[in-house]
């Protein structure tokens, strides 16, 4: 290298110090450094990791143009890309349903792909077959598509985490897609109407739901360490109430890890508790029986817009009845009426702690 | 392994023990063990090599390449900092904030010398900062900073995923390199398949006489008879293509010797190929011989232009026998059209005389009589009658009048007219009323002759 100045300074550094600082800055300025130098023409060009979203364009007033503009883009780095990618990322809300996604989606499963995080607009993007084969994906995340597996397939065998967002989807094959991920350890499902579903994950670890859920039976998830729970109400509470016979303890049936319980909004307003497949409700036979039942780690509770209806009332008492290591359980009221909300407190400091150092805290909304 | 080793450590020694490191430049450092520990590639030396590695000056652990003296105390001013344990994370990101404040130079060594010492966060530390100093910055900015070079080209640095700002002087850029490219292309198949095609034929045409020559005569292996052969045979169809173009041009077989530099060149030609029949795979001398064939040609062409250009000029003259190539013959055609015209024109001007008299077209006849001043003109149909016209007086009428005698028709009655003199019989046509006959016509002649001959100039050009 002729040293006339002064040498360069950075090109010769090894190329994992100049891929960590390629995938820090974002993809726009990286792809930008191709015109340095000769050097520096293809040094991007084998990063794993691509993340692209609107900010990859100039910014424009005109939608279409800003898509055309990102499409061209998204395909240019496909093409001039080298080498496996591992991480895609695409994040905009301007592209709905596109051919070029299909085709991008199946360069990337002939590439190795193991991240894919999918959140496009609103519109019904159908996920491509191709997706199907991508059995290194370690985690998938799905938003605003319709996703139909075919029959053949078994699930991801290294799926880790997985994310639907408003999905599109029957619930047998989120089931079977669940049951086949065996190493599944994340997994969060939003947005979804009337779901019925039994989770048999052997290794979840986090569990996010969200949505209106008719029922929820965590049949096998021994390793559950985190749950956190949003259910949306039915137009009519008084037929919810009757209709649904959802099922606390089914609910929670074998979660000995469960060390973080978070339940937003309407959370057990539709439950009946029921330890056992009994007919009437009698607290008294709930206390009895389940101080058998443990909740051995369960540390943080949260439940917010609580109203103090009887089930949710249960649901705490039966929390703070079960968790001997308990330490906080934080109540989040929806009362705007100051005795109601009085008698609520009251009624939760009842309650007997198992554990010694539970908190009950109240949070003014 | 090396907590276990340093807690061994530890009790023996009240003091503090210290590691010597040696970087590539020869000094030795002295440095706390449980700082030195703290980078992987150290720890690993230490524990590779026994206890007894770096404990002293004797055995030093020497460090890689990338670690000079001043990276070495920054590193070692990080670690300090690290290894204790009772930090919290904020501490030790202010800390972090801090020590990376430094010059890009020493950053990038820095991330360098942290990445060959395999110490993680310090090289997530530095890739951060020199990743803050990229963004958002000018290419031309960035080149400043880090002093790279600019060598890239123009055409390189506008591939199209670079400047999408600029789509549409990319999109014009890219179509003018398509266009120049596909056009040095064509320029190079042209090029190809000309002389290609040169050497189909010719090997065609070989092979035919070959096969001719054969029938005729008998083998014989000796190349000079093939040759002469093939000259003979050659020259033939040169003679045959001559005489179907021009009239009147002989070719004799003794104006082979005549030739002087032309019948050289196709026998220099003959010879390379029969020298390409003649080995085994015709293409050997590839790169030779295409292209003197080439060449050949050319120069073979334009003599040939020359002399058809110098025949048409001269017409007449018949010495010089034309060489004409089997390539030559977009030129030359262009020529022979314009002579063609030429002659014709020429032959209808020189005939047009002629012409009309042969097809029936009137002329006109002058007489005069002797007794009065007047000259009459008439227009005469072929040769023996007369028609007197545009004498009209009162009434007017034409009347026939045979030229040699003037006799009446007699269908026609008695004429009236005022000037007409009463003996018709004085009308006479004698010399001086036949040389202004004579100059009238040819006057006449000659231009419906020339305007007739334009159109038929004009005609075919059509």
């Amino acid at each position: 290298m002729p040293m006339g100045e002064s040498p360069d300074l950075i090109s010769d550094l090894p190329q994992s110090i100049l891929e960590n600082i390629l995938t820090r800055l974002s993809l726009r300025d990286a792809i930008r450094t191709s015109v340095l130098s000769t050097k520096w023409r293809y040094k991007w060009s084998t990063l794993t990791d691509l993340m692209f979203d609107e900010k990859c364009v100039a910014p424009s007033t005109d939608r279409a143009v800003v898509e055309t503009n990102l499409v061209r883009f998204i395909t240019g780095v496909l093409l001039l890309h080298q080498g496996p990618i591992h991480k895609f990322h695409l994040s905009t809300s301007f592209l709905q349903c596109r051919p070029d996604i299909d085709q991008w989606l199946l360069f990337l499963s002939r590439n190795g792909i193991k991240e894919l995080v999918l959140e496009l607009g609103e519109g019904e993007f159908r996920v491509p077959s191709c997706l199907f084969s991508c059995l290194k994906l370690t985690r998938l995340e799905l938003c605003h598509c319709e996703f139909d597996p075919p029959k053949s397939f078994n699930g991801f065998s290294s799926l880790k985490s997985l994310n639907l967002h408003q999905i599109l989807v029957s619930p047998e094959a989120i089931e079977s897609l669940i049951s086949g991920c065996p190493l599944l350890e994340f997994l969060s499902l939003s947005y979804f109407d009337s779901l019925v579903l039994s989770i048999s994950a052997p290794n979840l670890m986090y569990l996010y739901l969200d949505g209106e859920f008719k029922d929820i039976f965590l049949e096998n998830t021994p390793k559950l360490v985190a749950i956190s729970v949003s259910m949306y109400m039915h137009e009519d509470v008084a037929d919810f109430e009757q209709s649904s016979d959802y099922n606390l303890v089914k609910f929670l049936g074998g979660v000995p890890l469960l060390e973080k319980l978070v339940g937003y909004i309407y959370f057990t307003k539709a439950s009946p508790i029921q330890l056992f497949p009994l007919e009437e409700e009698s607290f008294d036979l709930f206390e009895r029986d389940y101080l058998d039942y443990k909740l051995p780690r369960l540390e943080t509770v949260r439940m917010t817009d609580v109203s103090g209806i009887r089930n949710e009332l249960e649901f705490i008492r039966f929390l703070m009845g079960t968790s001997p290591v308990l330490e906080a359980v934080v109540v989040t009221s929806s009362l705007s009426d100051k005795d109601a909300r009085m008698e609520m407190v009251v009624e939760l400091l009842r309650f007997p702690r198992v554990s010694p150092r539970a908190q009950l805290l109240f949070l003014q909304d | 392994m090396s907590e276990a080793d340093m807690a061994i450590i530890k009790p023996e020694m009240m003091m503090k023990s210290y590691i010597w490191l040696e970087t590539t430049d020869g000094s030795i450092q002295q440095v706390e063990q449980e700082i030195a520990m703290y980078c992987p590639m150290i720890c690993h030396e230490v524990l590779q090599k026994g206890l007894g590695a770096g404990s002293s000056k004797n055995c030093a652990i020497s460090l890689p390449q990338r670690v000079n003296p001043a990276m070495l105390s920054l590193i070692l001013d990080y670690c300090r900092f690290h290894q204790v344990p009772g930090r919290s994370n904020k501490e030790r990101k202010v800390h972090d904030e801090k020590f990376i404040r430094m010059d890009t130079k020493r950053l990038c060594e820095l991330a360098s010398a942290a990445d060959s010492l395999q110490l993680k966060p310090l090289v997530d530390l530095s890739s951060r900062a020199l990743a803050r100093i990229i963004e958002g910055k000018t290419p031309e900015e960035i080149r400043e900073i880090f002093h790279l070079p600019d060598d890239l080209t123009e055409e390189e640095k506008l591939e199209p995923l670079k400047n999408l700002m600029d789509d549409p002087r990319i999109r014009l850029l890219n179509r003018l390199y398509a266009k120049k490219r596909k056009e040095l292309k064509e320029r190079e198949k042209l090029k190809g398949k000309e002389v290609e095609e040169r050497v189909d034929e010719r090997s065609v045409d070989d092979l035919l006489s070959f096969i001719n020559g054969k029938d005729h005569k008998v083998v014989k292996t000796s190349k000079s008879k093939k040759k002469n052969r093939k000259r003979k045979e050659h020259k033939n169809k040169v003679s045959h293509n001559l005489h179907s173009k021009q009239q009147g041009v002989q070719i004799v077989d003794e104006t082979a010797s005549s030739l002087g530099g032309v019948s050289n060149l196709p026998s220099m030609e003959e010879d390379i190929f029969s020298l390409k029949t003649d080995s085994e795979d015709g293409y050997v001398d590839d790169g030779m011989d295409p292209v003197l064939k080439e060449m050949l040609d050319r120069e073979v062409e334009d003599f040939a232009r020359r002399l058809n250009s110098s025949w048409v000029l001269s017409s007449g003259q018949e010495r010089q026998p034309v060489h004409f190539s089997i390539n030559g013959n977009g030129a030359t055609r262009r020529l022979t059209a314009f002579q063609v015209m030429l002659g014709s024109l020429i032959l209808l001007m020189v005939f047009g005389w002629q012409v009309p008299e042969f097809c029936g077209v009137t002329r006109k006849v002058i007489m005069h009589s002797p007794s009065s001043p007047h000259w009459w003109i008439s227009t005469v149909k072929g040769n023996s009658r007369v028609r007197i016209s545009g004498l009209t007086g009162t009434e007017g009428g034409d009347e026939w009048f045979d030229l040699f005698n003037i006799i009446l028709d007699e269908a026609s009655g008695l004429p009236k007219f005022d000037n007409v003199p009463a003996n018709r019989e004085e009308l006479v046509r004698d010399d001086s009323t036949q040389a202004a006959e004579r100059a009238y016509n040819r006057v006449e002649r000659a231009l419906t002759s020339s305007i007739l001959s334009f159109l038929t100039l004009v005609a075919p050009m059509y």
